[in-house]
């Protein structure tokens, strides 16, 4: 389902839509929390529940429904600011926002790229991948959990990255130089 | 951006990790506010009608929501308070 089909569900009060937005983009605002403004866990949590709950109070006024993600990033980054602001009893006009913050957002939307073309894959690889890079699980948990020989993960790894990067470059063609 | 870079695998997995999951109790937390806004609807519905009541979930809004079965996440108590606040 796409981003803006999503956001239409909820609208209508589908709360089974809202659990999967939620879902969707609970990585991205705890990764924008904790690694571009570097955020301590408790107000993380605190800035995470605070940018859910707006989303949900101003869904309304979301005016392209395809904007969701940016529209949340811009959310989470302010409550962050706020924060920050908050801890170090700032004025406004101060800057709290971390060096290179636009790189790691940006890097950050690339990730999230990933994980939308993880969600093409079949379950075993999202898993596998999931599990050893994102949870840094070994070999024997993640075939432990998945009922396969740990002996054999390295090479799924291996294979299921390959699928991945097929998904990647379907999505986003590699620029070629224009000739002619 | 992202277009006309190539993916090769180290890359991919640096993406990958770069995405943990949050902690699951937050996601179930923010995924009950459907749910918890309800709460809070009948819990200002009966303060209003009770003016008792009113006065014991403003002297301790953190135990009034909890007592109803919500989580007093921040979000929760600061919608309260503003809805109280507003009255």
């Amino acid at each position: 389902m796409s981003d803006a089909e999503l956001v239409a569900r909820c609208r209508r009060g589908d709360e089974g839509a809202w659990r999967e937005l939620v879902d969707r983009f609970s990585r991205y605002v705890y990764a924008i929390c904790g690694q571009a403004f570097r955020l301590p866990e408790h107000d993380s949590e605190d800035v995470f529940q605070e940018v859910f709950a707006k989303v949900y109070e101003h869904l309304d006024r979301l005016r392209d429904d395809e904007a969701v993600r940016p529209w949340i990033a811009q959310l989470t980054r302010r409550a962050c600011i706020d924060r920050l602001r908050a801890g170090a009893r700032l004025e406004v006009s101060d800057d709290v926002e971390p060096d290179g913050i636009d790189e790691t957002l940006d890097r950050l939307d690339e990730a999230m790229a990933v994980h939308d073309a993880l969600d093409l894959l079949d379950v075993n690889c999202r898993e596998i991948l999931d599990r050893f890079f994102a949870r840094d699980e070994s070999y024997r948990t993640i075939g432990t959990a998945l009922g396969i020989p740990a002996g054999t993960i390295a090479s799924r790894i291996s294979r299921c990255l390959e699928k991945l990067r097929s998904e990647m470059e379907e999505a986003a063609p590699v620029a070629r130089p224009v000739t002619g | 951006m992202t277009s006309n870079r190539e993916y090769d695998s180290e890359r991919l997995a640096a993406l990958i990790g770069a995405l943990p999951a949050a902690p699951r109790a937050w996601i179930e937390a923010a995924q009950e506010l459907p749910a918890a806004r309800r709460g809070l609807d009948d819990l200002v519905a009966r303060a209003e009608a009770d003016a008792e009541f009113r006065a014991r979930v403003v002297a301790d809004l953190e135990a009034a929501v909890a007592a109803e079965g919500i989580e007093p996440s921040p979000p929760i108590l600061a919608a309260l308070r503003e809805r109280f606040a507003s009255d």
